[in-house]
């Protein structure tokens, strides 16, 4: 479903992602954590270019990314991605937020998009918010609209940019609960994220990431349990300790 | 400082003038907001011949005068052959004029918007000029009403450049009474104060706009 082979990216002279190999199927979730400054943000951004690669080959979907012809904004309604800092919307309430994209993009009439968008809040748990405005809601609640308004475009793939690295830490919970349920539903995700609960019980592989470079890549019981390299086993030791 | 009964006989000249100068103003604003807005999408495009397009027009029409733009479309176009009204001539001068503050404006509006907001919407699979429409320029707007306010006032009072084309609007009509009463200060006077009718309530409700918009967020 995703494919990199060989990608690497340079920001000006900075060899941010050096020739990445990775292979993400249907259905899977896969965690990707590390140091800050590892790529492992920049690799997730690759996904739906967000950023270019700046060479090697990046399939997904059965879509070439890196050739110029791709058709974009056709590749990007079936990938959602949900941002540490939220993003939504500001000047429009919760339901709004979430019915945008499928109107104008899927052109699905306003009633029905309306509908599906109140489905969407009542499963991320919060329907009694659909008309407030993102100001209004808690940091927990505006990532699950902005989880829900991901969903609505009814992505294959959903893209984790640390959903919940800007949360206070009771309202890690809430968000982590909803795409724990999503991955049970067999959604395809990639999330990027510094928690390693999530990553042990959720994910299906663990893949570690430093210097731009994909140092380890495990199933996550052995990835915790017993690191191969002696990269991961000190950066688990630094986040796994408190 | 002068005889205001001798005003009177020209009530219709500024009855005329004053309505000339308001429907040239609104037209002007109109326009000048299309021309503004397209022009700051240009300036702000990945592509570079557009950004260079909407750079030159911006610094051309800005570091130019507006009278020789106006003479331009009231004087320059009919000697190739394209006739239009003074009136015309005028509004679209203000408007081209205006267009590239507007589109200054605009753009360090657009600017202001935090990048996430266009990585989220490009995200969801909209195109770069539905982003623009639906989420970036409405937060756009709400930031530039000030400086799009002075624009505003500004353009009512540029407006008078009608009066160097014969365009009748206020200034003209006050250039036209004043010589023929003598009566100076008290023409030019009168007809300030009748600008001051347009402005005044202009940069009242923009201000109260201002606070609305700022009550919202």
């Amino acid at each position: 479903m995703i494919q990199f082979e060989q990608v690497n990216k340079y920001f000006g002279d900075f060899h941010v992602l050096k020739n990445i190999d990775l292979k993400i199927h249907s259905g899977e979730v896969v965690v990707i954590i590390g140091p800050s400054g590892s790529g492992k943000s920049t690799l997730l951004r690759c996904i739906n270019r967000l950023e270019t690669v700046t060479g090697g080959k990046l399939i997904v979907n059965q879509t070439d990314l890196t050739d110029p012809r791709a058709d974009i904004n056709r590749l990007r309604q079936d990938i959602g991605m949900v941002f540490q800092h939220f993003n939504l919307y500001p000047h429009k309430t919760a339901l709004e937020n979430i019915s945008l994209a499928p109107r104008k993009v899927r052109k699905t009439p306003v009633d029905e998009a309306t509908k599906q968008a109140k489905q969407y809040l009542s499963k991320v748990g919060i329907p009694e918010k659909a008309d407030a405005y993102p100001a209004q809601l808690s940091g927990g609640q505006q990532q699950r609209v902005a989880i829900a308004r991901g969903l609505a475009m009814k992505p294959k793939i959903m893209l984790f940019d640390e959903p919940t690295s800007a949360l206070d830490p009771e309202m890690i919970g809430e968000v982590l609960d909803v795409m724990r349920d999503l991955a049970r539903e067999g959604m395809t995700m990639v999330v990027v994220t510094h928690e390693m609960g999530f990553a042990r019980e959720v994910a299906d592989r663990v893949i570690f990431m430093d210097e731009g470079m994909i140092m380890e890549e495990n199933a996550p019981a052995e990835f915790f349990q017993n690191p191969q390299e002696e990269r991961t086993r000190r950066f688990l030791s630094r986040v796994l300790k408190h | 400082m002068g005889d205001f009964s001798l005003l009177a006989a020209y009530k219709q000249e500024f009855i005329d003038g004053f309505l000339t100068t308001l429907s040239a103003s609104l037209l002007a604003l109109v326009l000048s907001l299309c021309v503004g807005t397209i022009i700051a999408c240009l300036r702000l495009s990945q592509v570079q011949l557009l950004e260079w397009i909407g750079t030159a027009y911006v610094e051309f029409f800005r570091n130019t005068p507006l009278v020789i733009q106006v003479f331009f479309f009231a004087m320059g176009l009919p000697s190739l052959g394209w006739n239009i009204s003074e009136f015309t001539a005028g509004a679209i001068g203000l408007s081209i004029y205006t267009g590239a503050f507007i589109a200054e404006a605009l753009r360090a509006g657009i600017q202001s918007v935090p990048r996430g907001q266009m990585e989220a919407s490009r995200s969801s699979g909209m195109t770069y000029i539905q982003s623009m429409r639906y989420v970036i320029l409405p937060q756009a707007f709400k930031i530039v009403i000030p400086p799009l306010g002075n624009q505003c006032v500004n353009l009512v009072k540029n407006s008078s450049v009608l009066a160097i084309i014969a365009g009748g609007d206020l200034l003209y009509a006050a250039d036209t009474v004043s010589s023929q009463t003598f009566q100076i200060n008290l023409t030019y006077l009168f007809v300030a104060a009748l600008y001051l009718v347009i402005t005044l309530p202009l940069s009242f409700g923009v201000n109260q706009l201002e606070r609305r918009l700022a009550r919202q967020s």
